[in-house]
Parts: C-alpha cells; sequence; structure tokens
C-alpha cells in the first residue's frame, strides 16, 4: 500500500477567507497513482478550518458571514490573555471557535485513480485568522 | 492614515534566514515563539488593519544580554525594502559612544526615531550619564525616542526601570526631545498619563497589553483608568497608536481602538495624525 504525504503552503490575505483548494487535491491523487485508496485533506492550525460546499462566492460569503454571526468577535472569552509560550497576547478565541465549527479535515474515496466527489463539492481550506503564511496536508493512502 | 508606532520585526522569516542568531535571540531574550512568517505576511497585516504605515523597533541589548534583537541595519534594510516601514534606531546606553552610534544610525542609516527599553537593556532611564546623552541627541537630530514603560513580557525584563515617573526630571532637561512613553505605562498608567498632560513633550502609545483582548485593554485605561473625557480634553494630540505586533494582531488593535466612541477628531489624531506631527518633529499647540 501506498502512503504519500504532501506538505502545501498557502497565503492568505484577508481575516476570514474561503479558499478553493480542489484543483491541487485532484492534482495530487492523479499524480499518486493510487488507483484504490483514500485521499485525506487536513489543516495543520487551529485557526482554519478544511470544509466541502458549493464553489460560489455568494456562499463563501454567506459561510463567512455564518461564522461571524454564530462565533462573535467578543462574548466574554477566557482566551484572551498573555500566553508565554507564544510570547503573544491571546486574543483570536473567535478564530478558535469558528474552526471547531468547521473541523480540519476532510476525506474521499479514490477510485480508478479519481476521488470520488459529488459535481458541486468544493474543498476549502478556511482562513478564520488571517493574513498568515498557512499550510495543509494532503495524505493519500492505497493501491 | 493609520500609523502604528510600536511594532517589532520578529517575525520576519527573510531576516531569520540571513541571520540566523537573530532567532535564537528573539526566542531567549524577547521571549517571542511563534513561527516567522514571510515579509509579506506583516504587509497583509497592516492592509487588513487599515494601517499604512507602521515603525520598526529594534531593541539593542548588547550588554545586557549580548545581542540585539534586530539591529539597526536590519530595521534599516526593512525599511528601504518599503517605504511602508518607518525605521527606528536602537543603542546601548552601557556604551559610551551610544550617542555617535545613533548619530551614525539616523545619519546614515536614515533611521527616524530612538527606541529604548529599559526593562530589557537594564539601565536606569534617569542615569545623567548613561540616559540624558541620547535623550538630548534626539533633540538635537529632532527624532523621537520611544521607551518601553510599565510590564515588560520579555523574560528577562526588570519593571523596575520602566516606572514612568522615573523620566520625569529628563523630561524637563531635555524638552526639545519628543518622549514616547509605551503601553501607556501601564501599570503605572496615571503616572504615565500625568506626565503626558503636563510636559508638552511626552506622548503615550495604545500598545497595552496585560489581559484581555486589546478592546477590553482599551477600554480599562483609556476609557475608565484615565478616562475619555480627560482624553478628549486634554490627551487628544498626546496619544499615539501603537499595537506592539506581534505581540498582539494589529486588526484587533486598531478595532479596540475604534470601539472606545472617541470623537472623529480625537480617533485620526491617535490613529495617524499625532504619530505624523511627531515624526515631523512638530509640537502639539
Amino acid at each position: 500500500m501506498k502512503s504519500i504525504v504532501h506538505r502545501l503552503e498557502i497565503q492568505t490575505h484577508r481575516e476570514t477567507e474561503l479558499l478553493n483548494i480542489t484543483p491541487c487535491v485532484h492534482e495530487l491523487v492523479a499524480q499518486s497513482g493510487v488507483k484504490d485508496g483514500t485521499a485525506f485533506v487536513l489543516s495543520l492550525h487551529t485557526t482554519t478550518g478544511i470544509t466541502v460546499n458549493e464553489g460560489l462566492p455568494d456562499l463563501e460569503a454567506d459561510i463567512a458571514a455564518m461564522l461571524e454571526g454564530l462565533i462573535p468577535e467578543r462574548n466574554g472569552y477566557r482566551h484572551a490573555r498573555f500566553l508565554p509560550s507564544d510570547g503573544q497576547m491571546a486574543v483570536n478565541a473567535p478564530s478558535h471557535l469558528r474552526g471547531a465549527l468547521l473541523g480540519f479535515q476532510v476525506f474521499f474515496p479514490i477510485q480508478d485513480g479519481k476521488m470520488i466527489t459529488g459535481s458541486r463539492q468544493t474543498i476549502y481550506l478556511v482562513e478564520l485568522d488571517g493574513p498568515q503564511y498557512r499550510s495543509y496536508v494532503v495524505h493519500i493512502l492505497g493501491e | 492614515m493609520a500609523i502604528d508606532i510600536h511594532t517589532h520585526p520578529v517575525m520576519v522569516k527573510e531576516l531569520f534566514a540571513a541571520d540566523p542568531q537573530l532567532e535564537e535571540s528573539i526566542h531567549r531574550v524577547f521571549g517571542f515563539h511563534f513561527p516567522a512568517q514571510p515579509l509579506e505576511v506583516f504587509l497583509l497585516e497592516m492592509d487588513a488593519a487599515g494601517v499604512e504605515r507602521a515603525a520598526l523597533l529594534p531593541i539593542d541589548c548588547t550588554t545586557a544580554h549580548g545581542c540585539r534583537i534586530v539591529s539597526n541595519e536590519q530595521a534599516a534594510e526593512l525599511a528601504a525594502t518599503q517605504p511602508r516601514f518607518i525605521g527606528f534606531a536602537s543603542v546601548d546606553p552601557h556604551l559610551k559612544d551610544a550617542p555617535r552610534l545613533l548619530e551614525r544610525a539616523v545619519k546614515s542609516l536614515g533611521l527616524r526615531g530612538l527606541k529604548l527599553d529599559p526593562s530589557l537593556q537594564r539601565f536606569d532611564p534617569s542615569s545623567r550619564e548613561q540616559a540624558y546623552p541620547l535623550y538630548q541627541a534626539c533633540g538635537e537630530m529632532r527624532i523621537p525616542v520611544l521607551l518601553h514603560c510599565g510590564m515588560s513580557w520579555a523574560p528577562s525584563g526588570l519593571a523596575k526601570y520602566a516606572q514612568p515617573l522615573l523620566l520625569e526630571e529628563a523630561v524637563q532637561a531635555c524638552p526639545q526631545t519628543n518622549f514616547i512613553l509605551a503601553h501607556c505605562g501601564w501599570p503605572w498608567v496615571l503616572e504615565a498619563a500625568m506626565l503626558a498632560i503636563k510636559y508638552p513633550n511626552v506622548h503615550l502609545d495604545t500598545a497595552v497589553l496585560y489581559s484581555g483582548t486589546p478592546q477590553d485593554a482599551l477600554r480599562h485605561t483609556l476609557g475608565e483608568q484615565i478616562g475619555l473625557d480627560v482624553v478628549e480634553r486634554s490627551l487628544y494630540n498626546k496619544i499615539l497608536f501603537g499595537s506592539n505586533y506581534p505581540r498582539v494582531d494589529m486588526r484587533r488593535s486598531v478595532r479596540g481602538l475604534k470601539a472606545l466612541g472617541l470623537s472623529a477628531a480625537t480617533e485620526q489624531a491617535i490613529l495617524g495624525g499625532n504619530a505624523r506631527r511627531l515624526l515631523e518633529n512638530a509640537r502639539p499647540e
């Protein structure tokens, strides 16, 4: 069985932003030579999310607005203090909580060398505390 | 146009690539441990915050800790690369030729202010031997001096050197020098505010960070301890926006200031007008 791990990097430009990473994932699966298996997509951060939805700008704006509405910027969060381990003020509780809502990974089956996805399904890395330089992983397992 | 008068270029990957020792010094002495990011992230953070220009503050701790938390040359290099940056200098007050080094940094490297951190550099800011010659040099060269005041988050920073009242005689002795007392001097906020209210050459920056969000901290210090009425009447032209990025993010710092409910004129002055005037070395009326 093959286990192929790709670590990828991406520059985000806004505080909240949905970045379409679908073509990259498809391309890596195609290059892998794996005919039957699974492709996992994981974020390496706790203030980003990975999600799937229809790839339309209006929906991207709605998802961003939903996250900001469900998790308001101010709500008496306890995570608002200096973190000696970072040397930074931890003032991004809303970013963490929005990430917790979205989750940090998705996966798709691979069959006959292609990922099985719905025709409208778009894979997004969601920036929740940008702009930052972010990393995510595509892990392809199979034969 | 917003100006952030208080940032530290301690997370810039390009600097570490050229100077691996710098990263170790930033961890060990400055106590900053977040992974480095490309310089572009700094600029994008400014964009996201609505900040047009940012002062880059180095700290020369050669005698106290055997290192510089970004050198003058590095600050100048970044400022030369990107005109949105305003490079400040730092010199080690323990060195006898510190005023000459400052003059060189200003005249040869084009740096536009002096950053001193008595807590981390471990010097007495009321020392006539070590500190006054630097304050006087700033006045002669018409550049501001920004001093760390109040609690230091650097592991070895000593608060005893950072009490605002230590500066009062120097402020009197060097009336041509513009002093910026960082962090509103927290926890000695009222001492710092008293100096800024009384002396035309004393200013404060808003990089207050001890607990809570920037909005919480600014509401407490400016809104409750000093009072927004006092800010509007007596300090509207004496407070400069500073975030202390990347110890705290610039976006939420700007939002915290805007949430105070200041008058539009005062908010604009704090966000940029007061810094612009100081950098052009004109005194408030």
